[in-house]
């Protein structure tokens, strides 16, 4: 058993070996061996197999398995003998030399990288602040209450943001086209769902009133026969209904869940939730810049087997996930090398966050992951039973230990880098974040 | 052997017979045992094995395998009867039959 090295590129490993002849002959003889005593055949009793037969049959099949078991046990005495971590498996190629007595062949695959953090005090890194006040939990409840719209009819031209009901029909060229043509119905002026100059045309009419006018649909309008086409819409408005925000008083809290319809205990509550999603997007926010900052600052190279394996599982990811929204499996066109950008990234993070546990001390502490799932318990109503939950199967515990882990390197790399503190507009967290 | 005709030597042996006895006779008498046409005769079996597995023939015993009677619940049944020949070759010859076919 001889071997020698060679090293392609940075990661890849080149190992020459070679298993003498003898030494696999051997091994297929004894594997036969053990074979003929229990192999069945018709025409023989069990076990009264004559081993010339037995070979005849399962030769090719032993000789196989013996150089498989062969080739795997000298890679893997090699392997641990030179100290390598090898990434994936490695793909082995056998080496046909006329005449040789002893098998050869060359394994190649890849080692993992060697992974040195890098500078991290030279990093920027900015934590978005922002204290939820009374101005923000306003706006939230504005929110609330656009989404809560009444409308009440009223006695007055159509404006912006009313309903309309009405009748109307579309002649292309005096015929009627399909869809062009329905009778009470509803729409909000300015919402969008109808097309805007179809919009304009209706607002400033009265309930009873009607009106007749062309209208040219967009050249990229969705019904092929419409687009571009000019057509004439009649249109008759039943009602014009203005709408209502509804109050902020003890219904409108009990609309939203507050049992005894008490306003304060209402915005305390909308106040709690802002909390909670601030603190979670500002985490994100956090966590970006640190894995962008270790990705600076750390040089790395990845091996392309954990690429492959990643970017594959990614796309089935995706795919199990287009699955579950209803579509069939085979129609969904997804390629693992459309994630290959993002697995290269996924797989140096989990490189590097490796190597920062290992190197620091980053281990996720029982009592923190304690308190992270007690954390998460906090917004559902029983919060011990999802503790329960969580405690009840290893997996669930597993990724609460990555979110754990993942907090703590984030923490220790905001420790060494140079962290600002920048105070943030509410809409402008909310909306990237979104 | 040229008045047998080929066509019908092609017909005449059906399948090797591979059994622990017939593996005991080939060691002792250098013999193969082979399934043969029920209609085969000695002279054929020998132009047929010799044909097909380009080897020389000794000998050619043959021997009528009466079909077994097995019954399926109430209802007896017969296998058919068959004609199994020891082909006998001379010393030092040799049937290959994963190669051979």
């Amino acid at each position: 058993m001889q071997t020698n090295q060679e090293t392609p590129s940075a990661l890849e490993r080149r190992i020459d070996m070679s298993v003498p002849m003898a030494e696999i002959d051997k091994e297929v003889e004894s594997r036969l061996k053990r074979m003929a005593r229990t192999v069945k055949m018709p025409g023989f009793r069990p076990g009264k197999v004559p081993m010339k037969i037995v070979a005849q049959t399962y030769g090719a099949q032993a000789r196989s398995e013996a150089i498989g078991a062969a080739v795997e046990k000298v890679f893997g005495e090699t392997v641990r003998e030179q100290n390598l971590r090898v990434a994936g498996y490695p793909r082995i190629e056998p080496k046909e030399v006329a005449g040789s007595e002893a098998l050869e062949f060359s394994a190649v695959f890849e080692v993992y990288p060697e992974v040195v953090p890098g500078d991290l005090s030279e990093q920027q890194i900015e934590r978005p602040v922002l204290n939820v006040g009374d101005a923000e939990v306003d706006k939230t409840i504005d929110v609330l209450r656009k989404q809560r719209t009444t409308f009440q009819v009223a006695e007055r031209a159509a404006a912006e943001g009313d309903r309309v009901v009405i009748d109307f029909a579309g002649r292309k060229d005096g015929e009627l086209f399909d869809g062009g043509q329905a009778n009470d119905f509803p729409f909000v002026i300015g919402a969008g769902s109808m097309l805007k100059d179809f919009e304009a045309a209706v607002t400033g009419l009265k309930a009873g009133e009607s009106k007749t006018f062309d209208m040219t649909f967009p050249e990229d309008y969705h019904a092929k026969h419409l687009a571009g086409q000019t057509v004439q819409f009649e249109v008759t408005v039943k009602a014009v209904e203005a709408p209502v925000l509804p109050e902020v008083d003890a219904d409108f809290a009990k609309a939203l869940g507050v049992a005894d319809g008490d306003v304060a205990k209402l915005r305390e509550e909308v106040k709690g939730n802002l909390e909670r999603e601030v603190k979670r997007r500002i985490q994100a926010k956090v966590k970006e810049q640190v894995m962008d900052a270790l990705l600076a600052v750390t040089p790395i190279e990845v091996p392309k087997a954990l690429v492959e394996a990643e970017s594959r599982q990614l796309a089935d990811n995706a795919r199990r996930d287009l699955e579950m929204r209803g579509m069939k499996s085979q129609d969904i066109p997804v390629e693992p090398a459309w994630f290959a950008e993002q697995a290269v990234r996924r797989v140096k993070l989990g490189l590097i966050m490796a190597e920062l546990v290992k190197g620091q001390e980053l281990h996720a502490k029982p009592e923190q992951i304690r308190a992270l799932v007690e954390e998460m318990a906090q917004s559902y109503e029983d919060p011990s039973e999802l503790v329960r939950w969580y405690y009840a199967q290893p997996e669930r515990l597993a990724q609460a230990e990555a979110v754990v882990i993942e907090d703590n390197v984030v923490g220790w790399v905001v420790d060494q880098a140079k962290a600002t503190d920048k105070p943030v507009a509410f809409d402008e967290l909310m909306g990237n974040a979104a | 052997m040229s008045a047998i005709n080929q066509e019908r030597l092609l017909q005449v042996l059906l399948a090797p017979q591979i059994s622990e006895k017939a593996t005991f006779i080939a060691e002792k008498n250098e013999q193969v045992v082979f399934k043969v046409a029920s209609t085969a005769t000695k002279p054929e079996v020998k132009a047929a094995v010799e044909l097909l597995f380009k080897v020389e023939v000794k000998s050619v015993q043959i021997a009528n395998v009466k079909g077994k009677t097995k019954r399926f619940g109430r209802s007896i049944g017969r296998r058919k009867d068959w004609k199994k020949a020891f082909v006998c070759l001379k010393p030092g010859q040799e049937i290959n039959f994963a190669a051979g076919e």
